[in-house]
């Protein structure tokens, strides 16, 4: 009789996943946790790290549900997996933005191309390093620094490392203001980042109803592996800018936005499992996912210094806008026009800013896009 | 797979890939140098438009 009900007993426990709990497990509890923490107290990026956190946290339990097959956090994986998730943040963020900044200074365009170098850098060495070239692709497109189209590239290059390169791009994303400013400090003097620059034309209604079709004309015709994403970033500002589609861009600019948020948080942290996580492979993505953001800093604020040598004095670029060509819109913008600022509280870079921040955007769709023209994916 | 999968695959495709995504960027940087000539073709300001939606 004692036998039976000790057999229950452990039946039941066997059912729970308390039995399976290993230390790996509360490890990645321990990450999810201090994700969660860094958002509520330190304010970092908490529309991605509460959910990512909370996720992370719940798929190092084992036994739960959610991140099982048919679970609501393993259909929001599938989400992102399916490519669907991606084009519609871009869609959200399209209506969101306004591209005038990008309009109206097209000579600081450049820096969106020039902040990419840490791409290539963490691409080569990922190869040395012993992944495959479509492996080092993928981890190298973290340091372009835009979430959907790290998570787009790496599905098409290496789906099995989505997990880690979708939350290195992610929590580097949120890390920027502690990851830029030492790096934008370094490479400049303090006359540099005291650079004001002048002020910016102002963009007409139909140079922004122009912009969208243009670019979306432009990026299907060359890059149409990446052509989705943009896509529905243009389709997202044309319903924005056009003003006769209220409804729908506030629609996509809010509450669209803020479900698709949602599911993207979820899904990626829903893949943060202690088993597939923890691994010596993991650290290396993560470290040369830093080595890429580091690397983009630094090759932006470089590219604006070189492009100085050939502007005469009046006309010079202030370099902390070379950082803002990484594609964390409007992170990067907004840590440059901090770092700025703590030399001159007047000097408003903001918007200069996030004319390079905006197209650091197109730079790393044109780089996923050549890198997967050249790799023969479709 | 047009680049080898080894080091010097990479180095390639890296090079290849920077040079060709400043040239595009540039590209772009141009064509929006050139959308001031698109306010030559007319006004289209905000109260046009609110104006004459239905």
């Amino acid at each position: 009789m004692v036998q039976e009900i000790l057999g229950f007993l452990q039946a039941m426990l066997d059912q729970t996943g308390v039995s399976h709990f290993w230390w790996g497990n509360i490890v990645m509890i321990a990450i999810g946790v201090t994700m969660i923490l860094l958002a509520i107290i330190k304010k970092y990026e908490p529309l991605l790290l509460i959910g990512i956190g909370f996720a992370c946290v719940i798929s190092n339990v084992p036994g739960s549900d959610l991140i099982l097959p048919g679970g609501l956090f393993n259909y929001a994986y599938h989400g992102i997996e399916l490519l669907i998730v991606p084009p519609l943040i871009f869609f959200g963020v399209g209506a969101m933005t306004d591209f005038g900044p990008m309009i109206a200074h097209p000579k600081l365009v450049i820096l969106g191309a020039m902040a990419h170098l840490g791409i290539f850098v963490a691409l080569i060495g990922a190869k040395a390093l012993g992944f495959s070239i479509n492996e080092s692709g993928a981890i190298g497109i973290i340091g372009g620094a835009d979430g959907p189209m790290a998570v787009f590239v790496c599905v098409k290059l290496a789906p099995h490392l989505l997990p880690q390169v979708a939350v290195a791009a992610y929590s580097y994303m949120a890390l920027m203001p502690l990851i830029q400013p030492p790096v934008i400090k370094a490479l400049t003097t303090r006359k540099e980042r005291l650079i004001r620059m002048k002020q910016m034309r102002p963009v007409s209604r139909l140079e922004k109803i122009a912009f969208p079709v243009v670019l979306g004309i432009i990026v299907n015709l060359f890059f149409p592996p990446v052509a989705p994403l943009i896509t529905m970033l243009m389709l997202g500002n044309l319903f924005k800018e056009c003003l006769v589609t209220d409804r729908l861009y506030k629609t996509a600019a809010n509450d669209l936005m803020n479900v698709i948020i949602i599911i993207l948080t979820v899904g990626i942290g829903s893949t943060m499992n202690a088993s597939t996580f923890l691994t010596f492979k993991t650290i290396e993505i993560v470290v040369l996912g830093l080595i890429a953001f580091l690397g983009g800093t630094a090759s932006g604020v470089i590219g604006a210094k070189f492009m100085n040598l050939f502007l005469k004095e009046g006309e010079k670029i202030n370099p902390c806008l070379g950082s803002a060509g990484i594609a964390s819109v409007p992170i990067a913008a907004r840590v440059a026009h901090i770092v700025a600022a703590k030399e001159d509280r007047e000097n408003l870079l903001i918007y200069h800013a996030m004319g390079p921040n905006l197209a650091g955007v197109f730079g790393t769709a044109i780089s996923g896009g050549i890198m997967l023209a050249l790799l023969g994916v479709k | 797979m047009i680049v080898p999968d080894s080091l010097y695959g990479a180095v390639v495709l890296s090079c290849v890939d920077f040079f060709l995504s400043i040239v595009m960027i540039t590209g772009i940087g141009f064509v929006l140098a050139a959308f001031p000539l698109l306010n030559k073709l007319g006004k289209l300001d905000d109260e046009t438009i609110k104006n004459s939606s239905h």
